[in-house]
């Protein structure tokens, strides 16, 4: 056959060949929508199968740390509540994977009950004070008087707090500030919601990054990944958290001064 | 009775087993394991236990159709608590539906186990 050049195609052959174009991009597309459901469906896996091994890991080390089978020395001590933490910390990024995967495969909802953010707070500045006392920083929390309950997910909404408190500390050198504010959302774009304000004199994160830290799998700066090790999932998870209330969250933040992480909780009554 | 129950524990991870056994054979408890739907139904059957921890995910099928079964013959344990990696609503529905008085959802704090079973077993 004569190959036509394509100056000489008619309107009913360019339509032919465009549609053939659009009909193999859709396939390709397809494609990789399997794909990526199918990455999905294996980290889902994975992770389920993860947590197996990691409870009996965890389990008989603590069966050892608590004398169960006979007193440890202090240098036996010592090593097995390494293997515990290590075992915790493995566990948490499990369980960072899986929500990461849930997410992407739409399957995260939400049970909402009503409660006071104050007591969220207290409950992870609580947790995390010993580790913050620990590194040197200094931790504070100031709850704005008779802000509005709010109906939301008690548990993503401690995820939240718990993921951005622990990156304030984990971010600031000894002997540097963390704290916590809640209030009441003064700018009228917010609309009605609490606004929760995690803050830190840390190391601070360069202009060009406030979007990428949000991102999947994202750690800006090399140097502070390999100390800071993780799954790169803990904000994006706690952006999605925030989504799904119909809340924001963002950062500001310079270099060398610290970080303010902000998040809005929209503020509704149960009926 | 707060002590002396017999749990049975079924689980195919052999490395779970032997880690809760040890801690509840400390805390005074009779243990018998399963690792299969088949070995729990026959465990179950010829020595009726006072606490079942079930996994729910078995290499030859569904954890709570051991539940099930068991149930419908009148042997279900005293009490039954569903031990297992997968917290999504529906598991976690199917599992109360079916009876389960807890849903331990793994990495769980198994040290707390001991005194969680006697918690179960005077409230039962």
């Amino acid at each position: 056959m004569t190959p036509i050049r394509a100056g000489y195609l008619s309107v009913e052959e360019r339509l032919a060949a465009l549609e053939e174009r659009v009909n193999e991009q859709t396939r390709t597309v397809d494609e990789l929508r399997n794909r990526d459901a199918l990455k999905t469906q294996f980290l889902s896996n994975v992770s389920h199968d993860l947590r197996t091994p990691l409870t009996a890991i965890v389990t008989h080390a603590e069966i050892l740390r608590d004398g169960i089978l006979g007193e440890l020395t202090r240098k036996q001590l010592e090593s097995i509540c390494g293997i515990i933490s290590g075992g915790r910390q493995l566990i948490g990024m499990v369980g960072e994977i899986l929500m990461y995967a849930r997410g992407a495969a739409g399957q995260l909802s939400l049970a909402p009950t009503e409660f006071a953010i104050g007591s969220v707070i207290e409950q992870v500045a609580n947790q995390v004070e010993p580790l913050a006392v620990k590194k040197g920083l200094e931790i504070s929390v100031d709850v704005e008087n008779g802000l509005s309950p709010l109906l939301a997910d008690r548990e993503k909404i401690t995820h939240v707090l718990s993921n951005l408190l622990g990156n304030a500390i984990d971010f600031t050198e000894p002997g540097g500030r963390v704290w916590v504010n809640a209030s009441h959302a003064t700018a009228i774009e917010l609309g009605a919601a609490v606004l929760i304000e995690v803050g830190d004199s840390g190391i601070g994160i360069a202009p060009e990054h406030h979007e990428l830290v949000f991102r999947e799998f994202a750690q800006v700066d090399a140097s502070a990944s390999r100390h800071h090790h993780g799954t790169g999932l803990g904000l994006a998870i706690a952006r999605k958290f925030v989504e799904l209330h119909d809340g924001r969250i963002w950062v500001e933040s310079t270099p060398g001064v610290g970080s303010r992480f902000y998040f809005t909780v929209p503020v509704r009554t149960a009926r | 009775m707060t002590i002396g129950a017999h749990i049975l524990i079924v689980e195919d991870s052999a490395l779970v087993v032997s880690a809760l056994r040890i801690l509840l054979e400390d805390a005074g408890h009779r243990v018998s394991d399963a690792g299969s739907v088949r070995d729990a139904l026959e465990t179950a059957r010829r020595d009726r236990p006072d606490i079942m921890l079930l996994d729910l995910s078995l290499a030859d099928g569904d954890g709570l159709s051991i539940l099930e079964s068991l149930s419908a013959d009148g042997m279900a344990p005293r009490v039954t608590v569903a031990v297992t990696g997968r917290d999504e609503p529906h598991v976690i529905a199917r599992c109360k539906r079916l009876g389960c008085r807890e849903i331990l959802i793994k990495p769980m704090n198994a040290m707390a186990l001991p005194g969680q079973i006697a918690e179960w077993l005077a409230n039962d």
